[in-house]
């Protein structure tokens, strides 16, 4: 078939409209599958507030007492309303205890493996969909969930562990002396939140609890935050809302923290507090430490700031079981 | 294809694919007690050169007699059917140079310089007597070991590159684009390895027999020929990597590998008397240039920290291989090949840098790896001193109080103390009232280290906030391998 230069059939013309139409589709197609809708222009990420309504009526934090850490986050959580209250069927619950050092449960460095491996229990039980259990670690992580007795305990609880080097990193919408960090992402995706600090000592801070428990999710350059320890404290408080704080206070590390290393420096508390006021949490965990709340820079700045309420009294205690 | 050229295809495969699979999971810390030393344990070149060296054959080595046993029976088959870096070189020039037949007989041929690397080996074993181990420079399982740890792994999404890791990596690509000119040029000139496999296969019972009477010299055996030794003419047992093309490509059937073959007479490797002696006496007058004017061994070097366990320096530089086993077991990549901070002597041995990574303190990877004991293994609670002993220290931390933020800036901080894995502390803080320039009071918490309890881990340097170079670092001072690095007097 031969074609005129200045015009040309229908035939023609429907090839090359074809043409032009499949190289524009590969483009938008290119486009649409490379395209980033998450990080459009590496636009640090926005952070949910993982927080529910309703809790009228309840505690705001319940404290259980016991040799049975598991038991003690059963009736704590119990009190306060039953998992079900916070995670929904479905959901993705991301457990953060604090797994930053290789030393083993009884040197109360990390956050009793019986405790976490409960939470991911309840979790499950109210019908969460995944359960995944992180910390960005000081020392060697794998190291560090093995030894802590965590990695074990939480895949025999139906958990997921995802060790640090595994995580993904991206810029999110830090306030204040954090601003620039980066965040763990799987934090950022998760649907409800719990925090699970453990107790203990630390020479600048005064003590490690749960607001300071948030440096576990930051990346490089979390070291800086030392420099005005309590206000990065109080703005990661304000930064960073859980559905649910639970503060373990199994062992308590009184000296040479926050990874201690001699058994002489834990003593054992076995009591286990968990609740909505994460300032309040923090409060009744310095009480565990021997610390007045009132000592606490941190503490203190979070509750002006209007975080949560301060005043130990308010911590429903249940007693020994 | 003939079945022993599947077969041989077959092995060289598998050698490949465990050497770099077991690579694979040490650098990815793979908690599993795999034999990741597997083929540095069977390198008779490590093991007869860490004898000449150190005079001692170190545990595991022991295997690489069982590698010569092995080639006095059956020749070099580690060269044709085991070697990596020998599977990959042929692999290089299979798929680099399309040659034509006539090409291939060029290429295929035995050159007079093809003895170097007896040279090289003469050179290596005598410097290693001389006390400096350097047959590791050019240990093809060392080479290739190396160039994937420092160039390869590198690559690989989360890692960090390696400083002065292109070297190795150079090395490597060199050895595979040389292939295209002249197949397995590496093997066939420079491999120390090889050149000590060659000269206990002039021994080998089984080797290429040739029916003289059914030959017709078609030249059609020297073709795909990896060694260069000539099947047709002379044949040269020392330098048969026992490919077996050869018997595969006879059409008339005159070549078979046999059970004490007779014809053709083996002929030993081309040697000049004089240049062999002249190599010797090199390697002999190297060493003491390379302690004397190398520089790294007559003093103690600051920034050189050694592994945990590391022997002293001289021992230990007489038993490192250079094989980067215990760079690629580090968890936390400290652990760096070293390009000058060792000296000349010292170049690719594994050195601490504390800014890349720290020494975990329980952690005891790089001694269990590390094939010829230059790191010797330890157990965590050795380590650690929770055995009740000193623990195993590989320095000392110094703070420097210019850049320090709370004695240099009056900023609060105290990441250095809180890193600190020892107990009681090594780092500890002093409490102080300051009045800054403007008047108002500040409370700091000054670090000090206390020199008996610091291991010299480094995490106070690697976690320090201060920028590039850290407030606190770690120097070799107090190193337990040195008895006279010290500062201070024994306890007691």
């Amino acid at each position: 078939m031969s074609h005129d230069a200045s015009t040309f059939d229908r035939r023609e013309l429907l090839r090359r409209l074809s043409a032009a139409g499949l190289a524009a589709g590969a483009v938008a197609a290119g486009a649409a599958f490379f395209h980033d809708r998450h990080t459009p222009s590496s636009r640090p990420r926005a952070i949910p507030d993982w927080r529910l309504p309703g809790a009228a009526g309840y505690p705001a934090v319940v404290a259980a007492r016991g040799p049975d850490p598991a038991a003690n986050v059963r009736r704590a959580v119990a009190a306060l309303g039953g998992m079900e209250r916070f995670v929904r069927p479905g959901e993705r619950v991301l457990v953060k205890p604090n797994v930053g050092w290789d030393r083993l449960p009884e040197q109360a460095a990390n956050t009793d493996p019986a405790v976490v491996a409960e939470l991911v229990r309840l979790c499950r039980s109210a019908g969460a969909r995944r359960v995944v259990v992180t910390d960005i670690s000081c020392n060697d992580p794998r190291r560090c969930f093995a030894r802590s007795g965590i990695a074990a305990a939480v895949a025999a609880a139906g958990g997921e562990v995802i060790v640090s080097d595994r995580l993904r990193l991206v810029p999110a919408d830090l306030a204040g002396v954090a601003q620039g960090l980066e965040v763990v992402e799987e934090l950022l995706t998760a649907e409800r939140v719990i925090n699970v600090p453990v107790v203990k000592h630390h020479r600048l801070s005064g003590a490690t609890l749960g607001m300071k428990n948030w440096f576990g999710v930051l990346g490089a350059g979390r070291n800086r935050l030392h420099q005005s320890v309590h206000r990065a404290i109080a703005e990661l408080a304000a930064t960073f809302r859980p559905t649910l704080t639970v503060v373990d206070a199994t062992r308590v590390l009184l000296a040479n923290g926050p990874q201690g290393g001699s058994l002489a420096d834990v003593r054992e508390v076995g009591a286990v507090a968990a609740g909505t006021d994460p300032v309040l949490c923090d409060a009744w965990g310095a009480v565990q430490l021997g610390v007045r709340p009132t000592d606490l820079a941190s503490i203190q700045e979070a509750a002006q700031r209007g975080l949560g309420r301060a005043e130990v009294g308010l911590v429903q205690e249940l007693g020994t079981a | 294809m003939s079945w022993t050229t599947r077969l041989r295809i077959l092995y060289q495969t598998f050698f490949l694919f465990v050497f770099l699979w077991l690579l694979a999971r040490l650098a990815a810390s793979d908690p599993r007690d795999l034999p990741f030393g597997a083929f540095f344990h069977s390198d008779p070149l490590a093991a007869v050169a860490v004898v000449f060296s150190s005079a001692t054959l170190p545990g595991a080595l022991v295997w690489g007699t069982a590698l010569l046993l092995c080639t006095i029976v059956f020749g070099r088959v580690f060269c044709g059917w085991v070697c990596p870096l020998g599977t990959l070189q042929q692999l290089a020039s299979w798929i680099l140079s399309p040659r034509s037949r006539r090409e291939s007989l060029a290429v295929n041929r035995y050159r007079r310089w093809y003895a170097v690397k007896y040279y090289l080996l003469a050179a290596l074993l005598l410097a290693a007597a001389a006390g400096t181990l350097q047959t590791g420079l050019l240990d093809p399982l060392s080479t290739l070991a190396r160039g994937l740890a420092s160039a390869v792994w590198p690559l690989l999404p989360g890692r960090r590159p390696v400083p002065g890791g292109w070297i190795a990596g150079a090395l490597v690509l060199a050895i595979l684009l040389a292939s295209r000119w002249i197949p397995r040029l590496f093997c066939r000139v420079f491999c120390p390895l090889g050149a000590l496999l060659g000269v206990f296969a002039r021994f080998a019972l089984f080797r290429i027999s040739r029916r003289q009477e059914a030959c017709t010299t078609c030249n059609l055996c020297a073709f795909a020929c990896q060694g260069a030794d000539e099947p047709l003419g002379q044949h040269r047992v020392a330098e048969c990597h026992v490919c077996l093309n050869c018997t595969a490509a006879c059409p008339e059937g005159a070549l078979a590998y046999r059970w004490l073959a007779t014809t053709p007479p083996a002929e030993a490797p081309d040697l000049s008397r004089r240049y062999l002696i002249g190599s010797a006496l090199g390697g002999l007058v190297a060493a003491p240039l390379l302690q004397v004017a190398g520089g790294g061994r007559s003093v103690a070097n600051a920034r050189l920290l050694r592994p945990p366990g590391a022997r002293a320096e001289s021992e230990f530089l007489a038993r490192c291989i250079k094989c980067s086993l215990c760079q690629q077991a580090c968890p936390t990549g400290a652990l760096q090949p070293a390009i000058g901070q060792a000296g000349v002597e010292g170049f690719w041995t594994p050195v601490l840098v504390p800014r890349r990574g720290w020494c975990e303190f329980a952690c005891t990877r790089c001694g269990e790896v590390c094939p010829t004991g230059a790191i010797q293994p330890l157990e965590a609670a050795r380590k650690t001193g929770y055995d009740g002993r000193e623990p195993v220290k590989i320095g000392t931390a110094f703070v420097d109080r210019g850049r320090c933020l709370p004695w240099g800036m009056q900023i609060p901080c105290i990441v250095c103390e809180e890193m600190c894995p020892t107990h009681p502390k090594a780092v500890w803080v002093e409490l102080v009232q300051e009045t800054t320039r403007d008047g108002r009071r500040v409370a700091l918490q000054r670090p000090w280290v206390e020199p008996q309890r610091c291991v010299g881990c480094g995490i106070c340097e690697n976690r320090c906030p201060v920028g590039e170079e850290a407030a606190i670092r770690v120097l070799s001072v107090g190193e337990t391998r040195d008895p006279l690095n010290r500062i201070l007097l024994p306890a007691g």
